[in-house]
């Protein structure tokens, strides 16, 4: 399984988003590295999310890798993660921001 | 990134500390590291499972981009848990505080990769923001 620990604010994504979300990071791990996801899905409560010191509406996918990438591939998925994330929320991408890591040694 | 995630027991931060707190995290950051405003998000959570609390009230942990020296991490680890300790009117050894180097080539944000640190501009440029947060 891959991990995916998504961290969103509250009242951000209707239960349905959320649902369309996790069948697509699903998807996307498996497509990129041949596991489903196993997804924790985090909710910042209501002022409790801050960007720039301000109100935050950004939304934060980690993503642990089960092999070392090369950063052309990572820079490939990362791009493709967090635009399948922009496209289901209309989200701007300004305010996604995805991390995928290598295994730790 | 930076990620500031900050768990503590419920009820231990009020929201009007939670504001002054997360100000501060972000000025702390940009102080020491110089990078921009809008890279430095502070999010707070109570009685989660990650950071785990053990026997703290408030545990931040700092997912930062690798790249910082150990002189800057202490500063910020020795501000924040101030920060903390004081809007939360927390004793000392109630706070702790853990960092861990994310490569930046490891994270995504804005549309690209993220910068290394100290090469912020060109993002910045390619992004029409400037670095006071606008």
């Amino acid at each position: 399984m891959i991990n995916c620990n998504c961290i969103v604010q509250a009242n951000q994504f209707s239960a349905d988003t959320e649902m369309a979300l996790r069948d697509k990071l699903t998807a996307f791990a498996e497509h990129a590295f041949g596991e489903p996801a196993d997804i924790t899905w985090r909710v910042i409560p209501k002022n409790s999310g801050f960007t720039a010191a301000r109100p935050s509406v950004s939304s934060i996918i980690l993503v642990s890798a089960n092999r070392p990438l090369p950063q052309s591939e990572r820079a490939m998925l990362l791009e493709q993660m967090c635009t399948l994330w922009a496209s289901e929320t209309q989200q701007s991408l300004n305010e996604v921001v995805g991390v995928i890591s290598d295994p730790q040694a | 990134m930076p990620l500031y995630l900050c768990n503590t027991t419920r009820g231990a931060i009020n929201d009007d500390a939670k504001r002054k707190i997360a100000a501060d995290i972000t000025r702390i950051h940009c102080d020491v590291t110089g990078a921009p405003a809008q890279f430095v998000h502070a999010f707070f959570v109570e009685n989660d499972t990650a950071p785990p609390l053990g026997d703290k009230t408030a545990v931040l942990f700092a997912t930062i981009r690798a790249g910082r020296t150990e002189d800057q991490k202490a500063r910020i680890i020795a501000e924040m848990q101030d920060s903390v300790r004081t809007h939360a009117a927390l004793d000392s050894d109630a706070v702790g505080m853990i960092t861990a180097d994310v490569p930046a080539s490891w994270a995504f944000e804005g549309g690209e990769v993220m910068p290394e640190p100290g090469e912020e501009a060109e993002w910045l440029k390619r992004h029409h923001r400037s670095e006071s947060g606008d």
